[in-house]
């Protein structure tokens, strides 16, 4: 496959079909052998590094400033946990089970006063 | 008889939401300047439209994506923030003069001045959004905005030699006012194409869960229904152009007069039908930008969207509704003339359409996405010569205008 | 043998010289293929680079490229065959002659 054409930027969707986000970066491992693809990479952080590493800095001190110390780190999807790559890239893994959603659970808590999730 | 049911709404829903604050005011401010010699402006930017449309529900159909989540999966991301900050710029102009539409109508029913209805109006459409169906707002308020047709009747009923309305169909040179030709022109073209129309277009063909059995009925709907919505157009240039020109009014710098344009006609029904047919147009076209500004976010940062969704289920993209709809109310709020933004905003998104065109051209013409139902070269063709028209003149005909008026 | 990682988007579009510092193209795209639960990379993909990222590895954006003489060549780049030891400065580990052009 091809990675940039076939992989980078393409929908990610959970177990369970729901929408996580884009596959915003990929990381290569490069030790003996051929460089492997190790995971795919998600969240504002990636986002901004690619429009400059300055801008990057800038929008990862911003995510600790809310999010707290990890939250300026990109979320990273270990690449065995990708089940299928076809029009979407689907993951072995519940939304639930990750921070990526966490922005819109606090949205949920807070504007619209539902229970969290379990 | 299911498909043939959905297509004859679709078309209806089409022409019903075709007329809104920018191609209403252009239409009116060509008849009143020049007759009816911008006729072929109007023609030309819905044969345009048409085309896009079509393109936009085959590409949903077959490929299954938007076209924001295509531009970005495609183009990568640096490329999609900027179209992305380009049309959501654009659309937020748009979105503010549509609110003022709505608010001028409620002026002209109460006197109440437009700000003042401003932040309610917001919250109408707020309101409409957060409670409202995909299908209620595409299918409800277009049906409602039907009302608009009494442009049609009364340009029927003005009897106009229709000879000189077909003449005003060919391209030709003004005699007089020449910046204030082209720039209209620009703003014409620019009313008819804004990219939030079928940007839409394909989310809705998502929302609906349109396959390759619709490609038919797209076509359909994008002829038939953009084709009547343009006759709506030309009818409103028709009767500003018989209404004002033979009393004397050959400019407008304000909308207010238009509140009078159909009671020749139909007395105090005039008034009433106007009144409701800017209000109606207007809601329902911001209504379709808000909703757009949030598909725009949301596809494009891979987030779950969907207007049947209920909010909980996407939180993100209800915010970036609300956000967009009170947001674009306060320039309103604050006093900016609805018409001078509505002009200003058409001719910015003439300007602006290579970057919102062009990657959708390219991806009509990806086997990837769209397989054998690619574009053809008179497709390809008819569309970048009508954008690269209407760049340049905007290019041309903005400082112009600005320096000139 | 030390690992160290790549962000891939950081890469591309990144411009690959040869060992005499001569420009031979632009990262567009890398090829990997499945062996067994590891997603590894069997070649680079260099060319010319469009206004519009990625414009030039389609057929469309090439034959565009094409009418305005701009696309250059493209090459298949094996993967041992790119030293990436400076991520802003790859440099080719063979001569441009042993490189497949891509059509």
């Amino acid at each position: 496959m091809n990675l940039i054409r076939d992989v980078l930027d393409k929908q990610v969707l959970d177990r369970d079909q729901k929408k996580l986000g884009k596959v915003d970066g990929l990381v290569l491992v490069f030790g003996k052998g051929p460089p492997r693809v190790a995971f795919i990479e998600m969240g504002s952080v990636v986002l901004a590094r690619r429009l400059g590493p300055r801008f990057g800095r800038v929008v990862a001190r911003f995510c600790t400033f809310l999010g707290g110390e990890g939250a300026g780190e990109p979320y990273r999807v270990p690449w065995s946990k990708v089940k299928d790559v076809g029009i979407d890239v689907e993951i072995d893994l519940a939304i639930a089970d990750t921070p990526l959603d966490d922005w819109q659970e606090w949205l949920r808590k807070k504007l619209l006063r539902r229970k969290a999730r379990a | 008889m299911k498909k043939i049911f959905e297509i004859s709404l679709a078309i209806v829903t089409s022409i019903g939401g075709f007329l809104e604050i920018g191609s209403l005011s252009t239409a009116v401010q060509a008849g009143v300047g020049f007759g009816f010699q911008l006729t072929w402006a109007i023609v030309l930017g819905t044969i345009c439209v048409i085309f896009l449309v079509e393109m936009a529900g085959r590409f949903a159909a077959v490929s299954h994506h938007t076209i924001p989540d295509a531009i970005r999966e495609r183009f990568g991301f640096n490329f999609f923030v900027i179209a992305f900050l380009t049309v959501a710029i654009v659309n937020f102009l748009v979105l503010s003069a549509e609110i003022g539409g709505v608010g001028l109508a409620l002026q002209f029913a109460t006197g109440v001045s437009y700000q003042w209805w401003a932040i309610p109006v917001a919250f109408a459409a707020w309101l409409l959004l957060w409670k409202g169906t995909f299908g209620l707002i595409e299918k409800g308020v277009s049906l409602l905005g039907l009302i608009t047709l009494c442009f049609v009747v009364a340009a029927i009923l003005l009897g106009p030699s229709w000879k000189e309305v077909g003449a005003g169909a060919i391209p030709t040179l003004p005699d007089h006012d020449r910046a204030h030709y082209w720039f209209l022109c620009v703003s014409i073209l620019g009313a008819s194409i804004s990219p939030y129309l079928f940007f839409f277009y394909s989310s809705g063909a998502i929302e609906d869960k349109w396959d390759k059995s619709y490609l038919w009925p797209n076509r359909i709907i994008a002829v038939l229904g953009m084709s009547f919505g343009g006759t709506i157009a030309v009818g409103a240039l028709i009767v500003a152009a018989m209404v004002f020109r033979p009393r004397g009014i050959e400019e407008l710098s304000a909308l207010y007069p238009v509140a009078l344009i159909l009671t020749p006609q139909f007395a105090f029904w005039g008034f009433v039908l106007v009144t409701a047919s800017i209000g109606i147009a207007c809601f329902g076209a911001a209504l379709e930008l808000a909703l757009e500004q949030a598909y725009l976010v949301a596809q494009g940062f891979g987030w779950n969207w969907g207007e049947d969704l209920p909010p909980a289920s996407d939180p993100g993209f209800n915010l970036v509704h609300t956000a967009a709809v009170f947001l674009s109310a306060l320039p309103i709020a604050a006093g900016l003339d609805p018409f001078k933004l509505t002009n200003f905003s058409m001719a910015l998104t003439a300007a602006s359409l290579p970057v919102s065109v062009v990657p959708f051209l390219f991806l009509m013409n990806d086997e990837a996405f769209v397989g054998e139902f690619r574009n053809g070269w008179f497709g390809n063709g008819a569309v970048l010569f009508i954008i690269a028209l209407g760049f340049v003149l905007a290019v041309v005909t903005i400082p112009l205008q600005v320096f000139g008026s | 043998m030390a690992v160290r990682e790549v962000h891939l988007q950081q890469v591309l579009g990144a411009v690959v010289r040869d060992r005499k510092g001569r420009r031979v193209g632009r990262l567009e795209e890398v090829r990997a293929e499945a062996h067994g639960a590891h997603l590894e990379v069997t070649e680079w993909h260099l060319g010319s680079y469009a206004a519009f990222e990625r414009l030039a590895a389609w057929s469309i954006g090439r034959a565009v490229l094409n009418l305005f003489g701009a696309a250059g060549h493209a090459y298949r780049v094996p993967w041992d065959k790119l030293d990436l030891k400076d991520v802003k400065r790859p440099v080719l580990r063979c001569p441009v002659s042993d490189l497949e052009v891509i059509d």
